[in-house]
């Protein structure tokens, strides 16, 4: 069954490289205690008895274990491992279709004659946007959740045994377009960037605040389609900074790359601060 | 529909500490879902009876403890009742408030068979 909704298999999660033939790996599984049952014949021949049947006095365990600490756990190893190697990692999240791929292909186009940058691509299906992005000129490695919705911290940490990421670098994760599910998963990233675009609506953080809660930055993407939809940039600034006063925002254009600088800004502004970090 | 996938974290969790105490069999288990967790109690308490099934939790009774959310006013302190996370401070109708309760997604106890 899938780990996720239910309708499909765990071992549908894939991880390939771009141009290579796909290969398949899961996790380790955990190991399935099996409950044993005891069994005890007795004969009875025609004679009727009642024994005593001791059994081992009922035991309250108190655990007071948190749910996601596994996937936390995990996360913490990531967030480690990009420490030591000075990596900063970006989670990208956001609806189906908000441009996050764009956004990501003209960054890497701008950036990569300076800065080392990978890629962590999260999808159903396909190595579409993996291919997209080796074509802009970053490494990439595709995780293809199969029928899951969202990246889990142990995905990443597969994908990281699958594609060396070099000291020192820029390393951007595109989760899976989807406002609920990945809000609740840490991937060891330093910061989350949560991309919206104008044709989706301004009551967004209203309806997806775990989301809105959770992120450092926001992105409003498609600035140049805001004459022809009924996107308020100010409603939606209002409602997202009720949920999280910290929150950034940055609006742009991926399509005629207005407001990209800013956003070039405040990543190598990351960057900076995290490489000078002790 | 991410309760399923942690109904299976809650499965792995249990088979561990089970084995850690040498349980072979549970027979009920108790989890706190706080209002504000993110998680829906509806649906993942099905989801966790579905997956319970050839584990040591076959059969076993969940009970699930719902945690109302509390939040408290950064400027005056009072803590109230937070239904969303958009319910603003009923004293001084500020939005900015630290939640105290309701976040918990946590097994709490198991009792063994």
């Amino acid at each position: 069954m899938c780990e996720t909704c239910g309708c499909g298999n765990p071992d549908e999660v894939n991880i390939h490289k771009p141009g290579y033939d796909h290969d398949h790996e899961h996790p380790d599984e955990n190991s399935h205690e099996q409950a044993y049952s005891h069994e005890h014949e007795h004969e009875h021949d025609g004679h009727w008895h009642t024994h005593p049947h001791e059994h081992a006095p009922k035991k309250v365990i108190n655990l007071n274990m948190d749910i996601l600490s596994e996937n936390n756990r995990m996360a913490e190893w990531n967030r480690g491992y990009f420490e030591g190697k000075k990596i900063i990692c970006f989670n990208l999240v956001s609806s189906p279709g908000s441009g996050k791929t764009s956004i990501l292909e003209q960054t890497i186009r701008n950036l990569v004659s300076s800065y080392k940058i990978f890629v962590i691509e999260g999808d159903q299906q396909t190595t579409r946007d993996a291919d997209r992005i080796e074509k802009a000129g970053a490494p990439a490695i595709q995780i293809n959740t199969g029928s899951g919705c969202h990246l889990d911290a142990n995905m990443i940490h597969s994908a990281l045994h699958k594609m060396e990421v070099e000291n020192n670098s820029i390393l951007f994760i595109e989760n899976v377009g989807n406002l609920v599910c990945p809000a609740l998963f840490d991937l060891g990233e330093k910061k989350r960037v949560l991309v919206i675009s104008v044709t989706e609506g301004d009551d967004k953080p209203l309806k997806y605040p775990y989301m809105f809660k959770s992120a450092h930055l926001c992105i409003i993407n498609k600035t140049d389609l805001l004459p022809y939809v009924d996107f308020k940039v100010e409603t939606l600034m209002n409602s997202a900074r009720q949920l999280n006063p910290e929150l950034e925002f940055i609006q742009l254009s991926a399509k005629t790359g207005e407001g990209m600088d800013e956003w070039y800004s405040w990543l190598l502004r990351s960057f900076e601060d995290h490489q000078n970090l002790k | 529909m991410h309760e399923l996938s942690l109904a299976m974290d809650v499965i792995g969790l249990v088979q561990r500490e089970a084995v850690k105490n040498g349980v072979s069999r549970i027979e009920e288990i108790l989890i706190e879902i706080g209002d504000l967790s993110g998680v829906e109690a509806d649906i993942f308490e099905p989801a966790l009876r579905m997956v319970m099934k050839d584990t040591i939790l076959e059969n076993a009774v969940i009970k699930i403890d719902r945690i109302p959310g509390k939040g408290r006013c950064d400027s005056c302190n009072l803590e109230f009742e937070m239904k969303t996370f958009f319910d603003p401070c009923p004293h001084c109708q500020r939005f900015t408030s630290e939640i105290t309760r309701g976040r918990e997604f946590r097994v709490v106890s198991m009792v063994t068979a």
